[in-house]
């Protein structure tokens, strides 16, 4: 039974001290979804017997089937602590002992990290779930990286421990060791990213920020749950109890003393948290395991464990369940963990504001979120939609930062693109209803308070993945989400029956809303594209697309990837085109940007919104660019926000500010489509060397500047030793020592290089690391499958961009030159690529 | 950075090597071996055309030409007026056609007084003599009659040389001469039975203009050697036909989609939009070239799918585009003002604003002055309307495919249906007009949700009204707002309670000519109000407003990278200049006042 109604939920959304949002966030397959459940148990909505199995966040039957997650899910629970010292140890300002937690379980495959995101953009805190066996992987520092620049604070659960003592079987001191490793690599992480602003966050188990657990079996423990026991008994300080516990520190039976070197008179003495903790445990498994039912009795009354009627009859693993259920529940060690060590909204929302919000730092708007305020001014951010039981419609799924939303309220919608006094992106429209996230249910509510994670209904027409919702006419755009995967794998669909398009138009509207990473689009030549980060989230996308969103017959493509078009080095010489009335000259010539200032532009380090003299500020100071040259960057491009940059260096020339949009435009064009492929270009600065005008402005208008430019771009694109750049994915293989061999021959024959290559600690599984044109990576896990004897598991996510070797795409008989071909016969266009004298004039 | 070579100051007049440049690709070989006067006598066809001037007793005659014959127009003249100058004197003055006297007679029964002033212009044989023009330099495309250019010199009628796109004309009698073109029958021949071996396949045979003269010929051949199924094409005078400008099965003339089941064999290259219609219409089209200077030419299998999935690729970028320019790009074809009107009344009822413009030849700087323009309508000939050319800031469509782009998202549907000519897109709106009106249907369905918002805004006047929702952008996949500025400003006049009683069109002019309307009372400028010029909504002006950087005023050598800094760059004070006239300008106040 719900232990728990909506208003007491309401209730405790007034109090925000007492709000716990966080994520669980992991490497794929380590146990999310299952721990989730603990959780969801212990608040009465799943019973006792299905937790572990149910994964009740997991709500598309293709989660359930696949057992993977696909789509992020939120959930509100309501938690208890007992009252007194438990409460009086929260490091933060608390309100009684109720608390809400909000939580959101996301996926871990590395295709879905954009879900992670949008799920840590509206949380404060991680459940950082690592396997026991596999320790930290990919993933796990990925979306560990994810959080902690979004100043989210982690806490650790070490899964599946059942595995390494069932499955293993290996010895206290062993399991403590890899206990401690596991900390340790996550440490490490935690270290590289360190923030000043979040302070230290590094996890450690005698603080309590570490928690040890199986979700399978529904229990997990934490130091301090055990120091709290042992405290008691000791007579000691618990605080103390809790580093004695953890660490270098033994208890000498003899001498009766704790010592801090682990022999005493030449005998090796037990470490305490083996002795202490891992002890009873091992008894535990050992009894029942072992079935001495008489030992399982004698044990369950020193615990204090009492088993039903129907429980005694159990038997093995059924019984070992149980009792560890009953002796260490998950849900106590997960709830008392996050509820002390993770930070409330108010907390996180005075040091997150900075990277939150786009605007100054002291308007109306910012201070309201750094105070959490529900009076302030309305700040929400909607981080993704969820599709609705009603066919095309969402919820918009986001997180009250400032202010209060109730149902009616009339809301100002930003859009992504929507800047301060401008009116792109911005709507105006009444919130219908307000509504509480709970998994695979939604349950109404009258109004959400700051601090608070809701959804909302009615505003969804208006939003496509994700924006700012707020009342202030001032206010600026929450910051954008930035994913870690970029949709770099496409492929085109088409309907069977011409009379089903409207169907699979409206589908890929449908689609593009209800995935944050996915892009749909129609190419230049007219067909169907979706992207995707790659295989799988494609084939998810796409099943989704078929079989729900459209709902009609498709044909589908082979996968392909979209190529960008670059300069390998600066113009031979300077390009000139002549407008068409031959009265107006520009002088371009075009040079790499630069992989690192491409790659700032891409991550949003370097922002065509940013201020243009911190912006040359940077510029200059990282990348070594001229002071003057930086500002006076005319634009970004393509979608006025693209790698490309138009730099103006000229030197006083007469009406140039009256041909600067005109340029502009021709700019945006020339970038979203370039010379060789039609492909967007990528990491070109183009400098305008020198414009002659004709002192009328009816002969200098946009009519005559827009096709010259482009075509003056073109030219100097030519000239400057033009290259195709092709996305490539960073591979991650685990795999076992034997098995390596096979991975090597997989790689080589697809164009990838191994660039690193680890053992991971204690175990015979080698981590290596490599980098994988996304071209030749269909396919490649089903044969790395086959070359590794079903060994090897990879994770592939987009990296970079690199030059595709081979030569000039301009020679059709070098390699890059025949992937222009292909392209272009796809595209309809002429085969070959017009050289630069169709763009060039003669002076 | 300077360059040497600019030291010396440019010139700026445009070099003679560009004058004659014609950017239209021609389909014939200019570089033909001059013709001798045999040759163009069967060629021009100056029989038949003496033959018509005469019967239709016109006396001013306009020769039109396209740019590549222009070599041969003198000779086609001199052939055609010595021709005329034989028929006039072979022929009695009154025609001795029989019918032509039944007229004669008739007038003069009716009108006695008028054949006695007719009788004495007939007696001076001067003004008898049929007077000849050539028209050059067209101002559209080369295949329509320009009658604007024909009017000019008061021609009765235009004798069109070349090949044609047939549009019906408004104004003048045409006499098309297609120029008859030379061409292997056996080579033909021998090319269509490599390609349909199967003797009961259903062919139909077409050709270009220039070779329509042989589809009769080839036909009786084709039959001879057993194939059962074939059909023979002629000459028709229309363009919406569902094979442009030549007659159809008769089978296929109740239900078109019959068509679906014929191949067809057509001579000599298709303009692209000729072959777009056409590929759409039957199950596959074979061309036969006749450029190719191979003595054995082979039919190829034409493929337009990829040219039509970017004409689809086109229409689906320009659905949410909220300013349309009409390109009015002739002056000729029939029904053009229709048309026109139309098409502003589909735009305008989509919510969209449209500008028309009237140009000659299109180009891409001529287009492309108009930044605020995101997508072009063409009105000209169906055959030159497609214009798929890449140098075109914004693409520009058809009034069919127009049609298409303004449908929601919901109802377009994309079968590969194709069509150049624009009559057909007017019989489809009147038949649907028709319909409608029986159906007792009269309100658009976006309108109706239309008024529905505006009522439910009216309670609440001081408030900003709720948006529109965005639109999805086909193309980039993302979500463009305000694609219809039209019908957002229809949302913001709350005072207006009447609107959208009206069809689409009118009711956004009638509510802003309301007196109460601009200036008459203070109205709360919302942030997101557009621009108005005179009253009106004008998205064109918006454009410019938001869009636009450079707002004059300033200097024109720096460019204010410096934003703080930008204040400090002053523009030029304003001041009073020069006035007057040539003759003496006086400036400021040193004017003598008078």
């Amino acid at each position: 039974m719900v232990n728990f109604t909506i208003d007491e939920i309401r209730g405790l959304m007034d109090k925000p001290a007492n709000i716990r949002n966080m994520s669980v966030i992991a490497h794929v397959d380590h146990g999310k979804s299952t721990l989730t459940d603990s959780l969801v148990q212990r608040a009465g909505i799943i019973s006792a017997a299905k937790a572990g199995e149910a994964r009740f966040t997991d709500t598309r039957q293709d989660e359930q089937d696949r057992g993977i997650t696909i789509k992020s899910t939120a959930i509100s629970l309501y938690a208890q602590l007992p009252e007194g010292e438990d409460v009086n140890e929260i490091p933060q300002k608390v309100d009684g002992n109720d608390f809400l937690i909000n939580l959101i379980d996301s996926p871990g495959h590395v295709d879905f990290s954009s879900e992670v995101t949008a799920a840590l953009r509206v949380t404060d805190g991680a459940l950082v779930v690592v396997d026991c066996v596999e320790g930290v992987c990919v993933q796990t520092e990925t979306v560990l990286r994810q959080a902690l620049t979004e100043r989210i604070k982690p806490v650790v659960v070490i899964n599946k421990v059942d595995r390494t003592l069932l499955e293993l079987q290996v010895s206290k001191e062993d399991l403590y060791q890899t206990f401690a490793r596991t900390i340790e690599s996550v440490n490490v992480i935690i270290a590289t990213y360190f923030d000043k602003a979040l302070g230290d966050v590094q996890v450690y188990p005698d603080k309590g920020t570490v928690a040890f657990g199986s979700g399978l079996h529904g229990w997990a423990f934490t130091v301090r749950q055990f120091a709290v026991k042992y405290a008691k008994k000791f007579g000691v300080d618990k605080n103390k109890m809790m580093e004695r516990l953890w660490g270098d520190n033994y208890f000498n039976p003899k001498t009766k003393k704790w010592t801090k070197s682990g022999t005493h008179d030449g005998k090796p003495l037990e470490r305490a948290f083996n002795q202490f903790i891992l002890d009873p445990i091992f008894k535990v498994f050992n009894a029942v395991m072992n079935f001495k039912k008489d030992e399982i009795d004698t044990l369950l009354t020193k615990l204090d464990i009492k088993l039903a009627s129907n429980e005694t009859e159990l038997e093995g693993k059924q019984l070992l369940k149980t009792v560890m259920r009953k002796f260490l529940p998950a849900a106590d060690a997960l709830l008392e963990m996050m509820v002390i060590h993770l930070p409330s909204p108010v907390t996180a929302q005075r040091y997150r504001m900075e990277t939150l919000y786009e605007g100054p730092h002291d308007d109306e708007a910012a201070i309201g979120i750094r105070d959490c305020d529900p009076k302030g001014t309305l700040m929400l951010y909607v981080s993704k939609m969820v599709p609705t039981s009603d066919r095309g419609r969402f919820y918009a799924f986001g997180r009250v930062f400032s202010g209060t939303v109730r149902s009616g309220l009339k809301v100002r919608i930003q859009g992504p693109n929507y800047t301060p006094g401008r009116k792109e992106d911005l709507f105006v429209k009444s919130i219908q209803r307000t509504i509480l996230m709970m998994g695979r249910y939604i349950e109404p509510i009258d109004d959400v308070p700051a601090g608070n994670i809701l959804g909302l209904v009615g505003v969804d027409q208006f939003l496509l993945k994700s924006g700012t919702l707020t009342t202030l006419e001032t206010a600026h755009n929450m910051k954008v989400m930035k994913f870690s995967v970029s949709p770099v794998v496409q492929r085109s669909v088409e309907v069977k029956n011409a009379q089903d398009l409207p169907k699979l138009v409206e589908g890929l509207k449908r689609l593009s809303k209800s995935d944050p990473c996915v892009l749909t689009s129609i190419s230049e030549s007219g067909e169907h594209i979706v992207a995707g980060a790659g295989e799988l989230h494609l084939e998810i996308c796409l099943k989704d697309l078929e079989e729900d969103h459209a709902g009609v017959p498709l044909r589908i493509s082979d996968p392909v990837v979209q190529y960008r078009e670059s300069v390998n080095g600066e113009s031979s010489m300077t390009a000139l085109s002549k407008s068409p009335n031959k009265h107006n000259r520009l002088y371009v010539t075009a040079q790499p940007l630069g992989e690192e200032v491409s790659q700032d532009i891409e991550q949003g380090k370097i922002n065509p919104r940013d201020d243009f003299k911190a912006r040359a500020r940077i510029l200059a100071d990282e990348h070594g660019w001229d002071v003057t040259d930086a500002r006076k960057i005319w634009c970004f491009g393509p979608d006025t926000t693209g790698a490309n940059l138009l730099v103006d260096q000229t030197k006083a020339v007469q009406y140039l500010n009256e041909i600067k949009d005109s340029f502009v435009s021709g700019f945006q064009w020339a970038t979203k489509e370039g010379p060789i492929a039609e492909e967007p270009m990528r990491a070109v600065r183009f400098n305008v060397m020198d414009v002659t005008l004709h002192a009328d402005a009816i002969h200098r208008g946009g009519g005559q500047i827009i096709p010259t430019a482009r075509r003056a771009l073109y030219a100097a694109t030519l000239l400057a030793d033009p290259g195709l750049l092709e996305p490539v994915f960073l591979v991650e293989i685990q795999v076992p020592e034997q098995a390596m061999g096979g991975i090597y021959g997989v790689l080589t024959r697809r164009r990838g290089h191994v660039f690193s290559e680890e053992q991971r600690p204690g175990t015979p599984l080698f981590n290596v690391k490599a980098y994988l044109p996304v071209n030749e990576s269909f396919g490649f896990s089903s044969d790395l499958r086959a070359a590794t004897a079903g060994q090897a598991f990879p994770q592939s996510v987009f990296d970079h961009w690199q030059l595709l070797p081979g030569g000039s795409p301009l020679d059709p008989s070098s390699k890059p030159g025949q992937v222009v071909q292909e392209m272009r016969k796809r595209k309809g266009i002429k085969v070959e690529v017009p050289g630069y004298e169709n763009y060039y004039d003669k002076l | 950075m300077a360059f040497s070579s600019l030291e010396a100051p440019p010139v700026l007049s445009t070099p003679e090597t560009h004058i004659f440049e014609d950017p239209t690709p021609t389909t014939f070989n200019p570089s033909e071996a001059a013709l001798s006067p045999e040759e163009v006598y069967t060629r021009y066809e100056i029989k038949r055309t003496v033959q018509e001037i005469r019967q239709g007793k016109w006396r001013r005659i306009a020769l039109q030409f396209p740019d590549d014959m222009l070599q041969d127009a003198p000779k086609v003249f001199e052939a055609l007026s010595s021709g005329l100058k034989v028929a006039r004197e072979t022929e009695p003055s009154e025609p001795s056609d029989a019918s032509d006297k039944v007229d004669q007679l008739a007038e003069e029964v009716q009108e006695v007084d008028i054949s006695a002033t007719r009788a004495s212009a007939e007696a001076s044989q001067e003004s008898d003599e049929e007077k000849l023009f050539i028209l050059a330099d067209t101002s559209y495309g080369a295949c329509c009659v320009d009658e604007v250019a024909a009017e000019h010199v008061n021609a009765d009628v235009v004798v069109h040389y070349g090949r044609s796109c047939l549009s019906p004309t408004a104004r003048l009698p045409v006499i098309y001469v297609f120029t008859r073109r030379e061409l292997s029958i056996e080579h033909v021949l021998q090319a269509f039975k490599g390609t349909f071996p199967e003797k009961a396949q259903k062919v139909i045979l077409m050709a270009d203009v220039t070779y329509a003269h042989h589809i009769t010929s080839i036909y009786e051949l084709l039959n001879k050697d057993g194939y059962t199924s074939l059909y023979a094409t002629s000459i028709i005078h229309d363009p919406s036909s569902p094979l442009p400008n030549r007659t159809i099965p008769k089978e296929v003339v109740d239900d078109h989609t019959l068509l679906q089941e014929y191949k067809l064999f057509h001579i000599s290259d298709p303009p692209q939009s000729l072959l777009m219609t056409l590929s759409s219409r039957v199950s596959d089209v074979f061309i036969y070239p006749t450029n190719t200077p191979t003595s054995s030419p082979q039919a190829l299998q034409a493929s337009t799918s990829l040219a039509l999935r970017r004409r689809y690729a086109i229409i689906t970028k320009l659905s949410t585009v909220p300013i349309f320019g009409i390109l009015i790009n002739t002056l000729s074809v029939k029904n053009y003002i229709h048309i026109v009107d139309h098409v502003k009344e589909r735009i305008a009822a989509a919510g969209k604003k449209s500008y028309t413009f009237v140009v000659g030849k299109v180009n891409a700087a001529k287009v492309a002055n108009f930044s605020e323009i995101g997508g072009w309508v063409i009105i000209g000939c169906w055959e030159s309307s497609l214009i798929e050319s890449k140098d075109f800031w914004k693409p520009i469509i058809t009034p069919y495919e127009l049609e298409l782009a303004l449908k929601d998202d919901e109802e377009r549907i994309w079968t590969g249906e194709w069509r150049g000519d624009f009559q057909g897109v007017l019989d489809e709106a009147q038949s649907q007009r028709a319909t409608q009106q029986a159906n007792g249907v009269s309100k658009e369905k976006g309108l109706q949700t239309g008024t529905e918002e505006t009522a439910a805004h009216g309670e609440d006047p001081d408030s900003e009204p709720e948006s529109a929702p965005p639109e999805f952008d086909l193309r980039t996949g993302r979500y463009v707002s305000h694609t219809r500025p039209m019908q957002y400003m229809q949302y913001a006049s709350p005072s207006d309670g009447a609107i959208g009683n009206g069809s689409g069109g009118t009711s956004a002019p009638k509510s802003v000519n309301d007196a109460r309307g601009p200036g008459a009372s203070l109205v709360k400028r919302f942030a997101g109000d557009l621009a108005t010029v005179g009253g009106q909504v004008s998205p064109g002006a918006e454009f410019l407003r938001s869009n636009r950087t450079w707002k004059g005023l300033g200097s024109d050598f720096e460019i204010a990278y410096d934003e703080e800094g930008s204040n400090d760059i002053q523009g030029a004070p304003v001041e009073e200049g020069r006035s007057g006239i040539a003759r003496g300008y006086t400036v400021g106040d040193d004017a003598p006042k008078r």
